[in-house]
């Protein structure tokens, strides 16, 4: 039996992890993050851990995955993956740290690295998207995602690059390529530069946030959930209606957050109105499901769709022109960006962890197995009771978090960010013991009836 | 060495030995083995999948093989996955829908 690697991946997933971890304790060690006004280099450091760190890594190293997987052909290149993830790792901790102690120029220097990073990923997915056999709604979601994260990225470097001096550089005669790059960025910044700095920041956070995640959750959700639950995408025109809404309000979306539009409103509904067609969607595929219980991965994804709906009204609000720029509208902008990563983005990727990092750890270590002895069920990798204590510790944390931002409560985000902080921990528990399986296996002999007898017997 | 005497019947108990791992079934009780035939030491198995694009197919299917060729007197295994029928969980038999938790149709 042939199967790509699962090493990668899984590699992707524990990097990812371990930003997680760091982010949570992060915000219980400094709850004045969530507390005050976003717009400063503590909060866009932690953000870009969360964001590249936690959410990056693990979308990047599932894909690598799943996505040929569920377009029924193979990676266009494993190798380019690995090198990859050596650009991924060194952009984003020096991004994250060039951030924290606000230095722009090394800014400028790890944010090239990990664009370099996603571009090769966006170049690996693409030329595995272009083998697939068949192209599905999955397919055009997964496309639109790599268009808005390269989209995301560069808005990013640019907003990076209207912030940085360039004539000592230039000054020093640097070498032709280099050169050309310096002038590139000069020119990407200041272009940026003819824009509010929050409007730029916040346009660019929606390109990821949206453009990318939420669209992977919408598209992939239409392959996942019906595979999990034994059921079946109810309607292929409803499914393509919301990724379409969802892509037409993203673009509308960001050219109105740019420029302070006031048709901002007019875009976000539409967001809300592909969300809402998703929802229904997913409502309908539940509804016709064979499975009728769901298991805690499911409940942790599904949550986070449910926490769309807060979100939605959030961001209705937020884009209403008319609304005065007082501290209470920055909290609520705090608790929009919170509600949308830590809540909705993470909580599904949490859901989902629990069903890639069984099925990776039982390929690579059972899938060898299966036939020729008893080998675990996916389920039987990690503890149910684990996972039932994280996801009301997490609500508990979403919960008790979204109060204190809202009040500006310092130690109420400290209590909310420590119940979040167990439920990663559960998770973390949870990862540990499925890993363990690599160093003891579960096998038992196989139960074949004592009428039929083996060759070696 | 014994020897047993190949039927439909010892390839069908012996395919239950194959559990998908995410739904902790085996092959036969969801109703995923289409057709069994032997000819002489050959058995060729139709089989499908719940889903196109299970991560498991490959996983599966070399199970299904595996499972097999280590039966004495089966020197020859074929297993082959089409999606014509696609599966429905009404192929399921009652072990497989109380183990999946599909409940009656």
């Amino acid at each position: 039996m042939k199967g790509s690697s699962t090493a990668l991946p899984l590699l992707f997933t524990m990097t990812g992890l371990l930003a997680l971890c760091t982010g949570v304790v992060w915000l219980v060690l400094q709850p004045s993050l969530l507390a005050t006004y976003h717009y400063n280099q503590y909060v866009i450091a932690a953000t870009h851990l969360f964001v590249l760190g936690w959410i990056c890594s693990v979308v990047m190293g599932t894909m690598y995955q799943l996505v040929p997987v569920a377009l029924e052909t193979k990676l266009y290149s494993e190798k380019l993956a690995s090198v990859q993830f050596v650009f991924h790792v060194a952009g984003f901790v020096g991004m994250v740290w060039s951030f924290r102690v606000w230095h722009m120029t090394q800014l400028a220097h790890f944010g090239s690295t990990f664009a370099v990073g996603v571009g090769l990923f966006v170049y690996n997915m693409a030329r595995t998207l272009r083998r697939a056999p068949r192209w599905n709604i999955t397919a055009t979601a997964v496309t639109a995602a790599l268009v808005w994260l390269s989209l995301a990225v560069t808005a990013g470097l640019s907003i990076a690059a209207a912030k940085c001096d360039y004539a000592s550089a230039l000054e020093s005669s640097p070498p032709a390529l280099v050169a050309a790059l310096l002038h590139g960025f000069q020119a990407a910044g200041g272009f940026v530069a003819h824009f509010d700095p929050v409007s730029a920041m916040h346009a660019h956070a929606h390109l990821g946030g949206v453009g990318c995640f939420t669209m992977l959750i919408v598209g992939v959700s239409y392959k996942l959930i019906p595979m999990f639950t034994l059921g079946e995408l109810q309607s292929r025109r409803r499914a393509a209606w919301s990724i379409a809404l969802l892509n037409i309000g993203l673009a509308g979306s960001f050219v109105t957050i740019l420029l302070r539009s006031p048709l901002k409103p007019a875009f976000a509904l539409t967001v809300v109105a592909a969300l809402a067609v998703y929802g229904r969607e997913i409502a309908a595929i539940l509804r016709a499901r064979k499975r009728r219980a769901l298991d805690w991965g499911i409940k942790y994804f599904l949550t986070a769709i449910v926490l769309m709906l807060p979100m939605s009204v959030l961001a209705v609000v937020l884009s209403w022109p008319g609304l005065p720029l007082s501290t209470f509208t920055g909290q609520l902008e705090n608790l929009y960006g919170f509600l949308g990563l830590i809540g909705v983005i993470t909580l599904a990727i949490m859901g989902m962890l629990y069903k890639i990092i069984p099925f990776l750890v039982w390929f690579a270590r059972y899938s060898r197995q299966i036939g020729r002895t008893r080998v675990p069920a996916l389920a039987d990798l990690y503890s149910a009771r684990l996972q039932a204590l994280g996801y009301w510790a997490y609500l508990a944390g979403l919960a008790a978090t979204s109060g204190a931002i809202v009040l500006s409560n310092e130690t109420g985000v400290r209590i909310g960010a420590g119940c979040l902080a167990l439920g990663v921990a559960t998770l973390a528990l949870n990862v540990g013991k499925m890993l363990a399986h690599f160093f003891k296996p579960a096998l038992r002999p196989s139960a074949l009836p004592a009428s039929l007898t083996p060759k070696t017997a | 060495m014994t020897t047993n005497e190949i039927t439909k019947e010892t390839i069908i108990e012996t395919l239950r030995q194959v559990v998908d791992p995410e739904l902790g079934c085996n092959i036969v009780d969801l109703g995923l083995v289409y057709s069994v035939s032997i000819t002489g030491k050959k058995v060729i198995v139709v089989m499908t999948l719940t889903t196109a694009g299970c991560p498991m197919h490959d996983s599966i299917r070399w199970g299904a093989q595996q499972a097999l060729a280590i039966l004495a007197g089966v020197e020859e295994t074929q297993v082959q996955v089409v999606w014509d029928p696609p599966w429905r969980p009404s192929m399921m038999s009652e072990v497989g829908r109380n183990a999946t938790g599909a409940g009656t149709f």
